[in-house]
């Protein structure tokens, strides 16, 4: 008797915390028991304006979000005090998570109803505008937002499916990220614009060789460069226009190929390493710690990374496949507002002040990118230091070859954190031996297709 | 005009069980309900859900190769985990039993990990001492080992986590200590004077007399480990990786929900857990008849 009321209560005990675990994926989507979580975590992070002035009865509350480091709050969080300043109507509250947990914050809101008014986004907006949530901005603009003086390649951008959805908040241009002291101490020159990718491999090897053991040319940039490899090409990634895949299964093989022949030959860091010290986390970065010679990265990220480094680093293009570089100057983030914002106006109004405004560029530099209007890049210009000059060389010389070499903007692939997670794991299953490259790239074409038919 | 006092008494019941029962309806069978109905529904999140039947099911067990690597890799680590810690506990409990001074002192300090170990913070301190250059690998290296890679390469950081599990021992053990408590001390004097030695007594007297205590511990760690997240999460890369060797069931329905916008997807996956961690529990409560005893004399096989 007394076993078989233990049995239950067990039971009974087990089935509610088994059922907390199995509710536990689906309440978002129940909408109220979730909506006074979501909010309370937006509050946890927001960073009150140190205003003072009470609300004034008219004053309109507007809700930023940004992903990024503390660094990047500061700035932002001037920027926004600086907008308060100038439209004493609105009061800015400002929330900000590092990268790797903005976006399930921000699905998480969008899904309860509590989106802020504007947030940032970078290449996965075109899964936003998928599904409706974006701001449609063309009603504003010449009004509260504007553009006459933004890039028209930005605008453009920030186009989809006919509406204004998107107001890029910075422009860089990706490219070689060399550590030129490693070079030195290799005794191999600095490589050139107008290398090719054989060039590439073999200037890896050299340099693992001539360093010795714990030494690389290379971080591995297969799903980094994918689609520079595409365009390269004369392919794409994603053929908005046609909403389909813009490659074949054949046009991908000859790209992992490459990255295996020359991880082979010794010139790329190890499958470990990469995990360990990936070449995204800025702190982390074995090209900081002069161990890695080589990798692809955006300009924009030159700034902080030669600001944790004595080394000398700089920028060089990527190298030329039978179409030429693939790459252009290219929104980095943007801003978007929340369709369901019952501030539209004054959303587009801080989006104007962004990009516009002298005093915010100053402030905010170029650590979204490049500004994308004509007038503050000048003025950043103006008062750049070595490393910005670096930059603006840079982004000069790709504008230029762009000129004799256009290629279109394009966008991330619907479904594209899904995407980038499974060509991440195909690198891996190449770099770790559990598949060769054949059965790997088939794999993750299949996978690619699946993924794409359920977001499109 | 006096009710049968039966009615009167069943309203009293009802009344003070009202809390519970509108918790229990509200917060748990509502939203099981309806992410059963979700769970047949194709739903991004943004738009309204759209009804597929049993497809998600279908596709999960079909043609879902992450789904069974995210099943290898909880099942590796339910079943190092949970006898590693029950084991590990159980020899801390018994050593603590011995009637040493200051055991409060004792039994707090091996405690606070259970407390503190489902945290991010200890995720994050983990991740600090396994790292390739960090102290396990310099402690290696002092004895001259060289240390792989712990948590950057996928055949090895499963284990990271299974450390990580064990240290975890706290909750365990002191239930374990309550346990060896209740065990009359007059069996061990009596099977002494009969000349049994400490290890005898202690599979003869001291595990039986601990099976119902030990079937509550398994019960409790096996639905624990089932559910882990966090470790895998902070230690992992946050996506499953490396190379989803570190793809725990719940991490995967996480990003499917929330990163991936297929929460009917994930919500198949939630009840496809539900029943897993079922069957294991049923098939625990089924065999313990069988090995565990409640010194009442009425086992009643």
């Amino acid at each position: 008797m007394k076993k078989s009321m233990l049995a239950l209560t067990l039971t009974a005990l087990m089935t509610v915390m088994a059922a907390c675990s199995g509710t536990s994926g689906g309440p978002a989507a129940g909408g109220e028991s979730t909506k006074s979580g979501s909010s309370n975590q937006g509050v946890t992070n927001t960073t009150q304006p140190a205003e003072g002035g009470e609300a004034s009865g008219e004053q309109v509350e507007l809700r930023v979000m940004w992903w990024g480091d503390q660094a990047r709050a500061d700035r932002t969080n001037e920027a926004l005090k600086i907008f308060m300043e100038k439209n004493p109507d609105i009061k800015v509250i400002g929330e900000f998570a590092p990268s790797s947990g903005y976006f399930d914050k921000l699905n998480t809101q969008l899904a309860s109803g509590t989106a802020p008014d504007v947030f940032f986004l970078g290449g996965n907006v075109v899964d936003y505008a998928k599904k409706g949530v974006l701001l449609d901005l063309s009603l504003y603009i010449d009004k509260e937002l504007n553009l006459k003086d933004m890039d028209k390649a930005m605008i453009e951008y920030g186009t989809l499916d006919g509406k204004l959805q998107h107001i890029s908040a910075g422009a860089n241009a990706r490219g070689i990220l060399i550590n030129t002291t490693m070079f030195e101490k290799a005794g191999i020159p600095v490589p050139q614009d107008g290398w090719t990718w054989d060039d590439y491999a073999a200037i890896s090897k050299q340099i693992s060789e001539k360093l010795g053991k714990g030494f690389y040319g290379t971080y591995n940039f297969t799903v980094d460069g994918f689609d520079i490899f595409l365009k390269q090409n004369s392919k794409q990634l994603y053929d908005m226009a046609n909403n389909q895949l813009g490659f074949a299964e054949a046009d991908i093989r000859p790209w992992f190929d490459y990255w295996q022949q020359t991880s082979e030959a010794g010139g790329v860091v190890t499958p470990e390493l990469q995990v360990s010290n990936p070449p995204t986390d800025t702190g982390k970065s074995l090209l900081i710690t002069g161990k890695v010679a080589m990798t692809l990265a955006a300009s924009n990220q030159l700034t902080a990374m030669q600001g944790l480094t004595q080394d000398k680093l700089t920028l060089v293009q990527v190298p030329r496949g039978p179409k030429g570089t693939g790459v252009v100057f290219e929104s980095s983030q943007g801003m978007s507002g929340y369709a369901k914002t019952e501030h539209p106006a004054e959303a587009a109004r801080l989006m104007s002040f962004w990009i516009n405004d002298p005093d915010a560029a100053k402030i905010l530099g170029n650590d979204r990118g490049v500004p994308v209007t004509a007038a503050n890049r000048t003025l950043l210009e103006g008062e750049a230091n070595e490393v910005d000059s670096l930059i603006y060389d840079y982004t000069s010389r790709v504008s230029k070859q762009a000129e004799t070499e256009p290629f279109a903007v394009s966008y991330n692939l619907p479904g594209f954190s899904e995407f980038s997670k499974l060509a991440e794991t195909t690198v891996q299953e190449i770099g770790f031996g559990r598949k060769k490259v054949e059965q790997a790239v088939t794999d993750f074409y299949g996978g690619t297709v699946k993924i794409f038919d359920s977001n499109k | 005009m006096r009710k049968p006092p039966g009615a009167s008494d069943n309203l009293t019941a009802y009344t003070f069980l009202l809390p519970w029962l509108f918790g229990f309806f509200c917060l748990t069978l509502g939203p099981m309900l309806g992410s059963l109905y979700l769970s047949m529904t194709k739903f991004n999140l943004l738009s309204p859900p759209n009804w597929i039947g049993l497809s998600n099911y279908l596709a999960i067990f079909t043609e879902d190769s992450t789904f069974t690597r995210s099943l290898t890799v909880t099942f590796t680590y339910v079943f190092l985990s949970v006898p590693l810690r029950l084991i590990f506990a159980l020899l801390v409990a018994i050593a603590l039993n011995k009637g040493i001074r200051a055991l409060g002192i004792y039994r707090t300090v091996y405690y606070l990990p259970s407390l503190l170990g489902g945290s991010v913070a200890i995720a994050i301190v983990w991740r600090q001492l396994f790292e390739g250059t960090g102290v396990v690998n310099q402690l290696l290296a002092r004895i001259g080992i060289e240390g792989p890679s712990w948590i950057s390469h996928p055949d090895y950081i499963v284990y990271t986590i299974v450390t990580l599990s064990v240290w975890q021992f706290g909750s365990a053990m002191v239930i374990f200590l309550a346990g060896l408590k209740q065990i009359p001390a007059d069996l061990y004097e009596a099977s002494e004077v009969d000349g049994a030695g400490k290890l005898r007594q202690f599979f003869r007297i001291t595990l039986p007399l601990l099976s119902p205590v030990i079937f509550f511990n398994l019960i409790m760690s096996i639905i624990n480990s089932f559910q882990a997240f966090t470790p895998a999460f902070m230690i992992g890369d946050g996506r499953g990786g490396p190379l989803d060797a570190t793809m725990f069931y719940t991490l995967y329905l996480y990003l499917k929900g929330f990163s991936y916008f297929d929460m009917g997807y994930a919500s198949a996956l939630a009840w496809i857990m539900l029943l897993i961690i079922a069957i294991f529990t049923a098939i625990v409560f089924v065999t313990s008849k069988y090995w565990v005893f409640y010194g009442d004399g009425k086992e009643g096989r």
